[in-house]
């Protein structure tokens, strides 16, 4: 699902079997984004400076095949004035250095800046970029942060291509890539954490949550998505509304599995086996606590 | 000896407690009535609360899974207004090998002076509040941890604070961080560095009532997104909300911004038998280690014994001397002749009884969430 709003721009795909067949650098027609870059973009420009109006920083990420995967991102000092721009080259090498020894799998691969204007000076930092990650094509990622007013937040991503005659570095086209939010499954819980603070009046979340109340919710919210379904099965069954034969399926699919094990005393079996589970787990915590009362009696 | 020595270089490289950098600003403004009360320069004000930011949370998560190893750690940064730390950044420390801990201890010193300076530079916080530490199934006492946080105690302003984060929790669908600090008794134990029980030298164990509980105390923790954070999640989650229609499938959900999750509803108990395998590892390591212990309590006595013997048979000579009117042999010095070693440290084994308690708990959280899954399924077959 693309993370910007929805352009009406074409995405052309290469013709990647020739592509590899020369062995040359593909152009990336993919672009995900890992939550711990985009949450830094939003970082680094809540701290911007006064006269700041954007901020730029680095990319780092992994390539595979056609697509450009940005796990995490650092923030690079930059000015900009209406005669010139000025990028500290040499802070963004310490910090790729630095970010490269703790995570030596992701490399450079782009740049990010905030806001959605492309200029000149847009052309000529992805021109920079472009040659810290040569044969490769820098990518540059735009992050609207919704500030401005009339301004959807979102995020989205080009490649760029040189233009005219004779190409120069203050001119290119950037070309739009689609861009997805992509995380590790085992990474979602975190990201819930967050949604539930974001959601709070206070825009804080206490912790630690018991693990029941996770649960509780869970289970609240599929009850919740079966009463849906049920009320638009219901709607279909008296003819109220038009039944959606994709929708059957799917239910199908998901409702038809079969609980026979669960019947035929396997219920009970596991019923058993937890129940062990928690006594034993009772009984070794009661044991380290008795142990280790006793190593303080005296033996006097 | 790589733990000790990491420790070491944490805190060489640590700033000396600088004065609150909040205040400390270069154009030395007064500070306003209305934050007198909450700026504390001299850091009088107790921390009650430590706050963390999004963006940490998912930094952390990220490292932690990503970490080669499981004890992924990082520095966390901050400040702290009235009683509250707030945790604003955080970065990842490079994993070491375990061999030529030396150089490594002087490379990771260097990493983080430099990122330090680093950070300063975009106007990110660079003062070092704590670290964090990812761990699996809650068992996060061992040594290194402890011994950096006892050095952080000493140096840092409020002493800094430990994060763990769980990531055996997390892939459960719960995401847990939780904040500790050592106990006053514990660094005062520590510092003696005597975790003894016997009478001889002081019990200091004892003295303190030290249990693995009562190493480190718990710091309230809240999570907290700022409002740019709030409101781009805000978008991200609204305009992804999922819809009965055939369009939004569940094969997109995984992928998608942030579609509702069911991990933790999951039935499988593949977690249970590591975690049964690993408490039945803690309590060989226990046995072991008690095994040792009683070895060198033996031993002690047995020592003792002997230099007694010899001054109570010095004594009878000495007796038989007098009498007969010659002059006693000097009583010489036992601990010369005899080597009595060094009463053990019981440090190790409180802290394996503190990783045993730590698997006891997660197992115990298993089977309870375990046990009301499997009624909800149950109704579900049922009705």
């Amino acid at each position: 699902m693309s993370l910007g709003p929805s352009s009406s721009a074409i995405h052309v795909q290469g013709t990647s079997t020739t592509d590899s067949a020369h062995n040359l650098p593909r152009t990336p027609t993919k672009i995900t984004i890992h939550p711990v870059a985009l949450f830094s973009i939003l970082d680094h420009y809540l701290r911007r400076g006064e006269s700041q109006d954007r901020v730029i920083g680095t990319l780092l990420g992994t390539r595979f095949e056609n697509e450009v995967d940005v796990r995490s991102s650092f923030a690079v000092l930059h000015s900009e004035t209406t005669e010139q721009v000025a990028v500290d080259m040499d802070y963004h090498r310490t910090m790729y250095e630095l970010h490269h020894k703790v995570n030596p799998k992701e490399v450079i691969v782009g740049w990010y800046s905030t806001g959605s204007n492309l200029n000149t000076y847009s052309a000529l930092i992805q021109n920079f970029y472009s040659q810290e990650t040569a044969p490769n094509q820098a990518i540059h990622v735009a992050v609207n942060t919704g500030v401005e007013e009339g301004q959807e937040a979102g995020v989205r991503a080009f490649i760029s291509s040189p233009v005219g005659v004779f190409p120069k570095p203050e001119n290119c086209v950037f070309v739009p890539v689609p861009v997805e939010l992509r995380f590790h499954d085992g990474e979602r819980s975190g990201l819930d954490l967050l949604t539930s603070a974001a959601g709070s009046s206070t825009s804080t979340a206490s912790q630690p949550i018991a693990d029941v109340e996770i649960l509780e919710r869970s289970i609240l919210t599929v009850s919740e998505m079966l009463d849906r379904v049920l009320s638009y099965v219901h709607e279909v069954l008296v003819g109220k509304k038009k039944g959606d034969p994709a929708i059957g399926r799917y239910l199908m699919d998901t409702l038809g599995a079969s609980t026979d094990d669960l019947e035929k005393g396997g219920f009970n079996a596991s019923l058993q086996d937890t129940l062990m589970i928690s006594y034993l787990a009772n009984l070794v915590r009661s044991q380290a606590e008795v142990s280790s009362r006793l190593a303080l009696t005296t033996s006097s | 000896m790589a733990a000790t020595s990491m420790a070491a270089a944490l805190a060489a490289s640590l700033p000396a407690p600088s004065a609150a950098p909040a205040v400390a600003a270069p154009t030395y403004e007064a500070i306003p009535a209305s934050m007198s009360k909450v700026i504390d320069i001299e850091a009088d004000i107790p921390l009650t609360c430590v706050q963390l930011d999004g963006m940490v949370v998912t930094k952390i998560v990220k490292h932690a899974r990503e970490a080669p190893s499981t004890t992924a750690h990082g520095l966390l940064l901050g400040l702290d207004l009235d009683g509250t730390l707030e945790i604003s950044n955080s970065f990842p420390l490079p994993h070491h090998s375990g061999d030529e801990a030396d150089k490594n201890t002087k490379s990771i010193a260097r990493h983080q002076a430099s990122m330090l300076r680093s950070l300063k530079e975009v106007q990110a916080d660079d003062s070092v509040v704590g670290f964090y530490q990812a761990t699996t199934l809650g068992a996060f006492f061992n040594q290194a941890l402890v011994d950096t946080q006892a050095i952080h105690q000493e140096k840092l302003r409020h002493g800094g604070i430990v994060l763990v984060h769980d990531l055996s929790q997390t892939a459960r669908g719960n995401a847990s961080f939780r904040a500790y600090r050592l106990t006053a008794a514990f660094l005062d134990a520590y510092k003696k560095s005597n975790f003894s029980t016997t009478r001889r030298i002081a019990s200091s164990l004892i003295n303190h009532r030290l249990t693995f509980s009562s190493i480190l105390e718990e710091v309230p923790l809240k999570i907290r997104t700022n409002p740019l954070l709030s409101a781009f999640l805000g978008t991200l989650t609204e305009s992804k909300r999922p819809t009965l229609s055939p369009d939004s499938t569940a094969t997109t959900a995984t992928v998608s911004a942030l579609g509702p999750s069911f991990s933790v509803l999951d039935l499988g108990t593949a977690g249970v038998t590591r975690n049964l395998e690993q408490i039945v590892e803690a309590v060989d390591n226990y046995r072991t280690e008690e095994g040792n212990f009683s070895y060198l309590c033996r031993q002690i006595a047995r020592e003792r014994g002997k230099a007694e013997n010899y001054i109570a048979k010095r004594k009878e000579e000495n007796q038989g001397r007098v009498a007969q009117g010659l002059a006693p042999l000097p009583e010489e010095d036992v601990t010369r002749l005899f080597k009595i070693p060094p009463e053990p440290s019981r440090l190790e084994s409180l802290l394996l009884l503190g990783q045993i308690d730590a698997y006891g708990k997660s197992l115990a959280r298993t089977a309870s969430t375990g046990l009301v899954k499997m009624y909800a399924t149950k109704a579900s077959s049922v009705v």
